[in-house]
């Protein structure tokens, strides 16, 4: 059935948890692209057709004039699929900048396709010239702090990390009194838990 | 067009209707199996999804039925019980392709049939949604369309926040996209110093 397989790609997407990015399918998507040339050949021959035999394109309403149309359809069904899917992911990407950070681990990376790398690249780059010309770090506080400073847990092992001009070592379980802004962003990448009594 | 990016609105329009074609319409043979040249033959029965028979209902080449999961029966069941009909089995986008067909079938009753099975199924939704505990919630969601869903997760989450806000627990979290267990090797940042 016409438009078949790219309806397969956007329940792709819509089956994942939200948030969730699955591997770019290079295939199918490929497989869809030329879906749409070939609708495109017999929609031309459909058309050629019609002009050999001597009838007004604008007004004929033939056997093949439907079956350009119902070709036609297909070519903007698959091509509004194929946008959802990629409109879709980029949504995702965007949002990870904010949830995990500008650098993304391995196995979330190998996910995407060569230009959504270059996408969330330029996507870092954006938001950190924005940022710097403000001179203010958005993606700290995105839960709004009680207090500026809280007791972290640390869950596996940081090494020695610079805060302000004193290193301290974050060794694995060790426990630490720091400033949240400094905790935020080791807490959203799963390297430290806010630690409650 | 502003849910041209939508994934249901997509879905839905992959929903099948059954067409009876007004017009013969040529090269187009993968429409119809049975066919043994490339053409469809003027008032042939084939099944098209709903964006297909749509666009060709507005050109008057295609009329289609309203499809089985608005037929008596189910309706007859879902006037007995509304809420334990399985629904999502009838088709997950129940009430989005009721909305969509209705305008276009002689049947019209199918608008006030879709407001009344979501109205008798919603206080049971939002009951289960709130009591039912955490193992039978699967069997529940069974039965459910993808809006049903939707609104069963909402009110989970919604009580789920309500009481981590009244324990007061942690609120800053791990990024969920990392996964629970996984190790994920993330370079580490140095802050940056003043």
């Amino acid at each position: 059935m016409y438009g078949r397989r790219a309806a397969q790609l956007v329940r792709e997407v819509g089956s994942c948890e939200k948030g969730q990015l699955t591997n770019y399918n290079s295939d199918t998507f490929d497989q869809v692209i030329k879906e749409c040339n070939e609708h495109n050949t017999q929609l031309q021959s459909l058309v050629r057709k019609i002009e050999n035999e001597n009838l007004d394109i604008q007004t004929t309403r033939n056997e093949d004039h439907f079956g350009a149309v119902i070709h036609h359809l297909s070519v903007i069904r698959n091509k509004r699929c194929l946008m959802a899917y990629m409109y879709n992911r980029a949504e995702t990407i965007r949002s990870l900048r904010w949830k995990v950070g500008r650098v993304l681990p391995q196995e979330i990376q190998e996910k995407f396709n060569y230009s959504e790398e270059e996408y969330f690249k330029n996507y870092n780059a954006a938001v950190d010239s924005y940022m710097s010309e403000m001179d203010l770090d958005l993606t700290l506080d995105m839960v709004p702090p009680k207090d500026p400073y809280i007791r972290v847990k640390v869950l596996s092992d940081i090494g020695e990390v610079l805060f302000g001009d004193h290193p301290i070592s974050l060794t694995q379980h060790s426990l630490h009194f720091l400033k949240r802004t400094d905790a935020e962003q080791f807490i959203s990448q799963g390297l430290m838990e806010e630690f409650m009594e | 067009m502003s849910r041209f990016y939508d994934i249901d609105d997509i879905l839905v329009e992959e929903e099948s209707l059954t067409n009876i074609f007004q017009v013969g319409v040529n090269g187009v043979g993968l429409l119809d199996p049975s066919a043994e040249t490339n053409s469809v033959e003027k008032g042939a029965k084939v099944d098209l999804p709903v964006w297909l028979a749509h666009e060709l209902y507005l050109r008057r080449a295609a009329l289609f039925n309203v499809p089985a999961c608005f037929s008596q029966k189910t309706r007859k069941e879902i006037q007995a019980d509304a809420a334990c009909v399985d629904l999502r089995f009838r088709s997950p986008y129940f009430y989005e392709l009721g909305c969509k067909i209705a305008p276009q079938v002689a049947d019209k009753t199918i608008g006030s049939f879709l407001l009344y099975t979501f109205d008798n199924r919603y206080k049971e939704i939002l009951c289960k949604a709130h009591s039912t505990p955490v193992a039978t919630v699967p069997k529940l969601l069974n039965r459910l369309t993808k809006e049903e869903t939707n609104l069963f997760e909402a009110a989970r989450s919604s009580m789920v926040a309500f009481r981590k806000w009244r324990e007061g627990g942690s609120r800053l979290e791990r990024a969920s996209v990392l996964g629970r267990k996984r190790k994920s090797n993330i370079p580490i940042p140095q802050p940056s110093t003043p």
